[in-house]
């Protein structure tokens, strides 16, 4: 059996139940002898508290009264939690250990998807992300790779031809010309032909980077 | 031919003598150094690493009983570039028995400051070529046939000029040696970068361009096919199919490539050899997997094209070789891109010292 709960019984009690909770009620009531006897409690309480009015102040507004007693209880709440929040010892909240923990993972998993994108790259066109990269980075920065040349290469201007390995260079110029003709060949080298200003001789620097 | 021959330096106040060059001629080399001097060298520390700038004036004699046509020096310094070396060639020579010849080597070198205690620069001799054709030397750097080929050249040239003197007198060999000057003012220069191995650093596209080429009516060998890569000022891989049309077998030849821009613009960009061996009739295949990368020289960028090959050079079995003809050099696309030849420039120089009486003279020698 279901018994209506306290609020309901006190109502019941002063007589502001609806009409139908009121017939719901009273039928539970005079089955119930625990409720019959809650409900012949309250109208007790209720009958002493009007036989005590004569001894109350005249003229208490109510409505002011209750707003008053919200209002303290709700200052006294506040004060106890700030009391509460300064005794309470310090507690660091540590947000960057969980912050640390997320970028680890975050690293690896970037590590472990970069790894294999450029290993399945086919080899060229890795070659070409990298020098891509690279260009950006120099662009973005103004700097040039020191020693940064893993491939022997060969320049060649009208007036020097020179070989480059990882940052060593040898070049063979022609200060005594007026300018020389470039010539390359794809089996690995560079020569520069020009006619020597003092002696008219001919002559052709070479160099080379292949196995001759 | 054993090396045994080290030639004493000077002592040079600027250049400790640890970092002079070693010159090394073989025992019995046709050659000998008169003198060497080092005048204006220096090594100066630069960062981490130390330059050697290095000016060396040799004199040589030709203590052989013929005459030398040309000369290729060795000039090593594995010790800055392990893979790397670099030759001085003298073409177009006529030096008589004990005569001397002045040969200089100009040499900037970026070492580290680590280097060991020895010559960072060797020089030594690659090989001779004498007026008879005979060749002297290691030929390392295959000297013996970039000689020849100059010798050939220069015969074709010097006949050509005497040819022009005897039809049409001075005032035509004038004419032509003028136009000669204004060919070598007008040819596009550029400068190129080489690279080892097939790989494109642009961010443009990579495309396959086929070659066309040019029709030498004489040419012992006809390219049939060719294609390369192509992204923005660079090309790279070439891959060329010829075939051999004479009736003699061939060893070595060389495909001229000539490279043409968006605006038009066309010069010789490089040459695609290949050592082969290629009897009468048969085809082949030859694959470079170098790259060659064209930097900007201030104004527009090289935009590559299109592409025309022919045969510059070709060497058969018995060690003679093919050259194109004056007729075939002067073919128009050939007349604007492809530089005149040693002895051609020499003539020139002669011609603007000493005059045409000066250049008649020379040609008169020999």
């Amino acid at each position: 059996m279901k018994h209506p709960n306290e609020f309901q019984l006190a109502l019941f009690a002063g007589g502001d139940l609806g009409l139908w909770d009121r017939w719901q009620v009273r039928r539970h009531v005079s089955r119930c002898s625990h409720c019959d006897g809650e409900v012949t409690a309250l109208r007790t309480a209720s009958k002493q508290v009007r036989e005590a009015l004569p001894d109350l102040p005249k003229d208490i507004n109510w409505n002011r009264l209750a707003e008053e007693m919200t209002g303290n209880i709700r200052v006294g709440l506040a004060a106890g939690e700030a009391i509460a929040r300064f005794d309470r010892p310090v507690v660091r909240v540590r947000p960057a250990r969980l912050g640390l923990n997320a970028a680890l993972v975050l690293a690896c998993a970037t590590i472990v998807f970069v790894t294999a994108f450029w290993t399945s790259l086919p080899r060229e066109q890795a070659q070409h992300l990298s020098s891509a990269l690279g260009k950006i980075f120099t662009s973005q920065t103004g700097r040039h790779p020191a020693v940064a040349q893993d491939d022997v290469m060969l320049e060649a201007s009208s007036s020097s031809i020179e070989v480059k390995e990882n940052g060593r260079t040898m070049m063979l110029t022609h200060p005594r010309s007026d300018g020389g003709t470039v010539s390359i060949s794809m089996k690995g080298s560079a020569g520069v032909r020009y006619v020597d200003a003092d002696t008219g001789q001919v002559t052709i620097n070479k160099v080379y980077y292949a196995e001759q | 031919m054993r090396s045994s021959r080290f030639v004493a330096l000077a002592f040079l106040p600027v250049l400790s003598a640890a970092v002079l060059p070693k010159i090394d001629l073989p025992k019995d080399s046709p050659v000998t150094v008169v003198s060497a001097d080092f005048g204006d060298s220096n090594e100066t520390a630069r960062g981490g690493a130390m330059l050697l700038d290095l000016h060396a004036a040799l004199s040589l004699r030709n203590s052989s009983a013929r005459r030398i046509r040309g000369i290729t020096l060795l000039v090593m310094a594995q010790e800055a570039t392990p893979g790397g070396k670099g030759s001085v060639t003298y073409p177009s020579l006529d030096v008589g028995p004990q005569e001397t010849f002045p040969v200089r080597v100009d040499l900037r070198l970026l070492r580290p400051l680590q280097a060991s205690g020895g010559a960072p620069v060797q020089i030594g001799l690659d090989g001779i070529l004498f007026d008879d054709l005979s060749f002297y030397g290691p030929d390392k750097l295959n000297s013996r046939r970039t000689l020849i080929v100059s010798e050939f050249e220069a015969r074709r040239d010097r006949k050509y000029f005497k040819s022009l003197l005897a039809e049409g007198g001075q005032q035509k060999l004038q004419q032509a040696i003028v136009e000669s000057l204004a060919h070598q003012a007008d040819r596009p220069a550029f400068d190129v970068q080489v690279v080892r191995g097939g790989r494109a650093t642009n961010f443009e596209p990579e495309k396959q361009v086929q070659f066309a080429f040019l029709k030498l009516p004489d040419s012992p060998i006809e390219p049939t096919d060719g294609m390369a890569r192509i992204s923005g000022n660079e090309a790279r891989a070439p891959r060329l199919e010829v075939k051999n049309r004479s009736d003699r077998p061939i060893r070595y030849l060389e495909i001229g490539w000539i490279l043409q821009d968006h605006s038009g613009r066309e010069f010789l960009a490089g040459s695609v050899p290949a050592e082969l061996q290629l009897g009468p009739g048969q085809k082949s295949q030859i694959l470079e997997n170098s790259t060659l990368k064209f930097p900007q020289r201030g104004g527009q960028p090289l935009a590559i094209e299109g592409m025309t090959g022919f045969v510059s050079s070709v060497e058969y079995a018995d060690g003679s070789v093919w050259i194109p003809s004056r007729s075939d050099l002067g073919t128009p696309q050939l007349q604007r891109v492809a530089s005149p030849s040693d002895e051609e420039q020499r003539l020139v120089q002669i011609y603007r010292k000493r005059g045409i009486q000066g250049l008649i003279a020379e040609l008169n020698k020999f």
